[in-house]
């Protein structure tokens, strides 16, 4: 087998339909079904914000070898219907199968092939098979997957207990009914009219792998961190991770509340903080947009909190399901006046989870609140990762007394012995004594307030400036303690890439092509936005020949931001705000550009064939 | 027991000489002081307004809340720290304008607060522009040719949503006032005390005469306080106009309702038993979960 450079051992399937088909549950169980047997697994979601109607894709891509991302190439295309095989039959690399029911409809050479030839037509009777046994329309998907397995020519074993685990609290009888439709499904693309190409080679024993999407990884992040209440009003792509808070809050012993408005719930998060309580919230730009108020109050009132501000395209309620990176201003900017803030933006499932229970490590002992700036490119995906590392996990609250008397703690005392939640120090972090322990009265404050907590003394001018000096302090303290940028490739190269958040995954897969064709391309990866890591960025760009910044908006965010910040010239800029997140594809092929080697990609944004398979 | 004065500090009241919070202001101090309640063992609250302000007076533990915002905080304080009574202060502005749709859920969801709103049908701090309470017609400086929409009708709204202990007070009656603070406060659930609360300065209608003419007892009449329908029906009839007489508008305060037995929100919620912080005592050992994805 051989495949078109520079794609690596893989397959890629993608599956389409109409919405309220199962579409991604299905794809969801395929997925399953490789992950298990040790392939490493990436899938990209494509809906419109719609219940029913509209046309809904899963796009998986399944590798023997490490991934980082999606990729546009399409080998097995099926289409739940006939708009499917016309909106993706472009997709499909030479050799690739095209899986339809003939009772939906029989491919048109012109308008469903769009005049391909080069394709393999895998006719199975998905509503037949499912009439057979005695099921209904949307078991047509179970059919579709073991037609799909059955072409690969892969066992249905990994399935088997996939559907057996998924319909484990139901009738045995439904389980066996759901595995006779895939058998039969299998059964029948076995007899394909031709070979299938892209045959995946055995999988090594990939160790240990977790197959999650980006909330899954926020949430476990923030169960390890020790949350102990989240709140949250649903917003896309925000509403799993409340889903997911919600199926494990009481065995975890988290208060999960879904509030009135995402107000409430910003607003429930400075309560429980001020009890001592590990407390999280996210949302999307709509949502942060009506928190922005409370956020503020987070900071003037020193209150340890994390957010998650998980993005799609804006303004106002934009393109719900679909990606952006255009609220990284936003989140920097958020709320009247000035505080210190922390934002980090995680670039996979594994900086999802790390980065979420080192945020409330940040906020407890900093005293502030901490963004968590996502996308929908990283919260809705799923894909394999090493397990994360649940060992490397610790709780450091900073200076916070619990419990005991607070007369026990000199450095939290006025001048006339009275406990001074506020006390002017030279990080600019007090001591935190929670209410409960004793002699620690205080007040927090959405005023300006003195060392007490105290708004009416705070008018102040001296007052005002002490405290707002006292709370900037900790900027400095941040620096030295968030996470530093990350740094891929050689020290010296052609090209040097800068990107922030999500777009790490295509970024990595596009480099790993580029060296693996022996080109000296690095690039770093902007962890913390703020504060914001100046002296590294700028040692990255002076060393850079050329430099690319590739980020999702339209106005340059991240690169405005490396011009105020590191004053260094951006040479060359990659920027989408289409709603669909950057493909290694396209990041390869902008590189490839600088490097006065255009590569071709096709319609459908994959890469076109060099050489044929055979 | 401590004593009323306990729970003052030395920062000097900032509200008008006259105005009605002084009145709140003491009731609950001395409800406070009879119940015996340590410092440590509870929190306040407070929303942005003139009433807001006593943030700054009371000594005790407090969280000064943004304005209409006061709810939302205290009912997450109160779900994580179950080891604490939560208290509430709100403005009419505060509380039934801004906050209303916060008032409404809170209501629903039966969290353990007390929360006392500070009625003075006029915006106070932000020098007299119109609240949701104030009256039909009556003229403000946002208002000068008089509210035209009803008054927001607080004791019908908690009644209509199922809050469990629904009462109002007068701030000129501060004997009475305390007794009902201490009912609010012992009371195992949402507890309602919407006070009236003359503004001096800015409420030249609603003053403490014109309620002392106009208010009753409910618990010198024959009120039957565990029906919540007639409660509601009271809670229309107590409405006042700017032009009602003595004689034909009375002003009842006294418990409207009250309901005991109804679980709390915290009680039906198991990850509530314990304080919230002691959940992040060590890491939590997420492998189980993670194994399961
Ligand atoms: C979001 C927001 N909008 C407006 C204000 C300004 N503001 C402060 S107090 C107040 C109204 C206060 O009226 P009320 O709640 O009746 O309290 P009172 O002063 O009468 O006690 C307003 C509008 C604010 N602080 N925040
Ligand atoms: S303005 Fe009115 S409510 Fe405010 S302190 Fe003065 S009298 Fe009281």
């Amino acid at each position: 087998m051989s495949q078109t450079a520079p794609y690596g051992r893989e397959v890629r399937i993608r599956i389409g339909g109409p919405a309220g088909f199962g579409i991604k549950a299905a794809g969801q169980s395929l997925a399953r079904v490789f992950a298990q047997a040790g392939y490493r697994t990436f899938d990209l979601t494509e809906y419109p914000s719609l219940i029913k109607g509209g046309h809904n894709t899963y796009h998986l891509r399944v590798s023997a070898d490490p991934i980082t991302s999606h990729v546009m190439a399409t080998d097995i295309l099926v289409a739940l219907d006939r708009p499917t095989a016309r909106l993706h039959i472009r997709e499909l690399t030479p050799g690739g199968a095209l899986i339809y029911d003939p009772k939906d409809f029989e491919p048109d050479a012109d308008a469903d092939l769009g005049g391909r030839d080069d394709v393999c037509l895998v006719p199975v009777p998905l509503t037949r098979i499912v009439d057979d046994a005695g099921g209904i329309k949307i078991m047509r998907n179970v059919a579709a997957l073991g037609a799909t397995l059955g072409h690969m020519g892969m066992a249905l074993d990994g399935l088997e207990s996939s559907i057996r685990a998924q319909f484990a609290h139901k009738a045995p009888e439904i389980a066996a009914q759901n595995i006779a439709i895939a058998q039969a499904g299998l059964e029948h693309a076995q007899g394909a009219p031709c070979a299938f190409p892209f045959a995946l080679p055995a999988a090594e024993q990939a160790g240990d792998l977790v197959l999650a999407d980006g909330n899954e990884a926020f949430g476990l992040g923030a169960l390890a961190a020790g949350v102990g209440f989240y709140a949250a009003y649903p917003m896309t792509p925000a509403s799993s991770l409340l889903h997911f808070m919600a199926k494990h809050g009481d065995a975890a012993g988290v208060v999960v509340k879904h509030t009135e408005d995402e107000i409430a719930a910003m607003n429930m998060v400075l309560g429980s903080a001020f009890g001592g309580t590990r407390s999280m919230c996210a949302t999307a730009g709509g949502g942060f947009s009506l928190m922005v108020e409370a956020f503020g109050f987070a900071g003037v009132s020193e209150t340890a909190c994390v957010v998650g501000l998980f993005t799609r395209p804006g303004p106002a309620t934009g393109l719900p399901t679909w990606t952006e990176q255009s609220d990284l201003r936003f989140a920097l900017h958020a709320s009247q006046g000035e505080f210190p803030r922390v934002v980090l933006a995680p670039g996979d499932h594994a900086e999802a989870f790390e980065y979420t229970w080192r945020a409330f490590n940040l906020a407890d002992e900093l005293q502030t609140p901490v963004i968590l700036l996502g996308d929908s490119y990283l919260s809705d995906n799923r894909a394999t990762s090493e397990r994360f590392d649940v060992e490397a996990v610790e709780i450091r609250r900073g200076k916070l007394v619990a419990e005991g008397d607070v007369q026990d703690h000199p450095d939290a005392l006025a001048g006339d012995g009275r406990y001074a939640r506020y006390k002017v120090t030279e990080d600019g972090v007090s001591v935190r004594a929670l209410p409960g322990v004793e002699g620690a009265i205080q007040v927090v404050n959405s005023y300006e307030h003195d060392e007490f907590g105290y708004g009416a003394q705070a008018e102040e001018a001296s007052i005002r400036v002490a405290q707002n000096e006292k709370r900037l302090r900790k900027l400095d303290l941040a620096a030295s303690m968030v996470p530093p940028p990350n740094r891929f490739g050689p020290d010296d190269a052609e090209i040097s890439l800068v990107f922030f958040g999500s777009t790490k995954m295509p970024a990595l897969q596009a480099l790993q092509w580029l060296h693996a064709e022996g080109h000296a391309v690095n690039a770093i990866q902007v962890t913390t936005l703020w504060p914001f890591p100046a002296i590294e960025v700028c040692r990255f760009l002076c060393d850079a020949k050329i430099n690319l910044i590739i980020e999702g908006n339209a106005t340059g965010q991240l690169e405005g931001l490396i011009r105020e910040q590191c004053l260094h010239a951006v040479h060359h800029r990659l920027r989408r705000y289409d709603g669909r997140p950057f493909s290694p594809e396209l990041i390869y092929a902008t590189v490839k550009q600088l490097l006065g080697e255009p590569v071709e990609l096709n319609a459908a944004g994959a890469l076109v064939a060099k050489e044929d398979f055979n | 027991m401590p004593e009323a004065k306990a729970f003052t500090n030395t920062n000097k009241p900032t509200w008008c000489p006259g105005c009605g919070n002084h009145g709140m202001f003491l009731a609950l101090q001395r409800a406070l002081a009879e119940l015996g309640w340590e410092k440590r063992e509870f929190a306040m609250f407070w929303g942005i307004g003139c009433h807001g302000n006593g943030a700054d007076f009371y000594d005790v533990q407090g969280f000064h809340a943004l304005h209409g915002r006061s709810l939302p905080p205290a009912s997450a304080y109160a779900l994580t720290r179950p080891d604490q009574h939560v208290v509430v202060e709100m403005g009419d502005g505060d509380g039934y304008g801004l906050g209303l749709g916060h008032f409404v859920h809170a209501c629903r969801r039966n969290v353990a607060l007390t929360v006392i709103a500070h009625n003075n049908q006029i915006y106070g701090l932000t020098t007299g522009q119109a609240s949701p309470t104030s009256d039909h017609l009556m003229p403000t400086v946002s208002t000068p040719q008089g509210v035209l929409e009803e008054p927001v009708n607080p004791i019908g709204i908690a009644l209509a949503e199922g809050a469990t202990f629904i009462a109002r007070g007068f701030a000129g009656d501060i004997a009475h006032l305390t007794s009902l603070y201490i009912e609010a406060l012992t009371h195992d659930g949402f507890a309602l005390v919407d006070v009236f609360q003359p503004c001096v300065t800015w409420n030249k209608i609603n003053t403490f005469a014109w309620f002392r003419e106009r208010v009753y007892k409910l618990e010198e009449s024959d009120w039957d306080a565990t029906d919540r329908v007639k409660a509601f029906d009271l809670s229309l009839t107590a409405f006042h106009e700017l032009t009602c007489a003595p004689d034909t508008c009375k002003m009842p305060i006294g418990v409207y309702f009250r309901e005991t037995g109804k679980p709390t929100y915290g009680q039906s919620t198991p990850a509530s038993a314990e304080p919230g912080w002691r959940r992040a005592l060590h890491p939590r050992d997420v492998s189980g979960i993670m194994a399961k994805l």
